[in-house]
């Protein structure tokens, strides 16, 4: 298999996992495409590097994360604003209000987040262990786990208030 | 809502998601290459359209080359038309292999010579570009002053309008000159940099 088909192979895999990343970190849709285009081309720079020396999901993460902090940088925005993609949302045939109602609530309350606390939110999210998310940050697990309570702390005040 | 509620609300979002995907590796790689033209095409612009005025010029001197009665104003007309068709298209083609440089295919250090190769060469030719434009103004002015005005320069005196317009010129040229060399070596430097990541 030509390099550039692995490259290929391994972005279809993983494009949903880059369509969270890019949409928690823009604020319309025409930026998370412009977004979702830069992280693939880092991936594509980066993709030599990549040795297997951890899941390729991980380095996905890392480089993905990078990125949408170095373009917000960039343009000096801050990601006040997080749309909900249409795509994630139920279609006609098998709407769910509820699914719908509870994924707006879930962007409102990472719209309220920082820089990083929304790309721990995002792996907290994703399930993924202190180690992981130490890994893919480069936080240690312990800092990981101090900053971890602290979104839940403020989630659930902002939960409550809302 | 409480965050296992969020976690569950994530989960099915994630799952719409893998359901909808949508890239194929054609568009994949396509977005990939794009991306990097793109890095080139603002400057490539820029030049396109000085490349069409540079043309429209020389062929408007080529068109009214009659009018030139002397062999130094023929010789003048024949240096600026070869100056305006020359340089631009040099510039155009070294910008054009720069910006399709297969950075999917090639591999990492054959881009980077080929990258190398052209830089210095588009960087030689904006050194010489900026040479011949003091130059070209030296020869220009009087080609354009006998096609408009049917006036040899040689043959008459300079009034002081005109040498304070030669020295307005002259500042112009050097300011815009140094303008265009500082954007070009960003740019340059900075697509350079990009593949030298590759290697870190």
């Amino acid at each position: 298999m030509s390099k550039e088909t692995h490259f290929a192979d391994v972005i279809r895999e993983h494009q949903s996992l880059l369509y969270k990343v890019t949409s928690i970190y823009t604020n319309n849709e025409e930026d998370r495409e412009d977004l979702f285009q830069e992280v693939v081309y880092q991936l594509w720079k980066y993709f030599d590097t990549f040795r297997n020396e951890s899941k390729i999901s991980t380095w996905m993460y890392r480089v993905a994360m990078n990125t949408a902090i170095t373009q917000l940088k960039k343009s000096k925005r801050s990601p006040n604003s997080v749309p909900i993609p249409e795509y994630v949302l139920s279609n006609s045939e098998t709407k769910d209000e509820v699914y719908e109602e509870r994924l707006k609530l879930l962007y409102k309350h990472v719209n309220q987040l920082n820089t990083l606390e929304r790309g721990l939110m995002l792996l907290l999210l994703e399930g993924k262990s202190y180690n992981e998310i130490a890994s893919i940050t480069g936080l240690n697990p312990s800092n990981v786990g101090t900053r971890i309570s602290r979104i839940k702390q403020k989630l659930k005040e902002n939960m409550t208030k809302s | 809502m409480e965050l296992e509620e969020l976690q569950d609300t994530w989960s099915k979002m994630s799952q719409e998601l893998e359901k909808q995907k949508k890239l194929t590796n054609e568009i994949i790689l396509k977005m990939t290459q794009d991306r990097y033209q793109k890095k080139f095409s603002k400057i490539r612009n820029y030049e396109t359209v000085g490349a069409i005025i540079c043309y429209t010029i020389a062929a408007l001197t080529l068109l009214n080359f009659g009018k030139l009665d002397t062999w130094y104003l023929q010789l003048c007309g024949i240096l600026t038309i070869g100056f305006l068709v020359i340089l631009p298209t040099l510039v155009l083609k070294s910008l054009k292999k720069i910006q399709n440089l297969d950075i999917l295919n090639g591999s990492y250090k054959k881009n980077l010579v080929v990258y190398i190769k052209e830089k210095n060469k588009l960087l030689k030719l904006q050194q010489i570009s900026i040479f011949l434009s003091y130059v070209l103004l030296f020869i220009v002015v009087p080609v354009t002053t006998k096609i408009i005005s049917n006036k040899n320069i040689f043959l008459t005196d300079v009034k002081p309008l005109q040498g304070v317009a030669l020295i307005v010129a002259l500042v112009f040229i050097f300011f815009l000159t140094r303008w265009g060399y500082r954007g070009y070596k960003k740019v340059t430097n900075s697509a350079e940099n990009t593949l030298r990541e590759l290697e870190d």
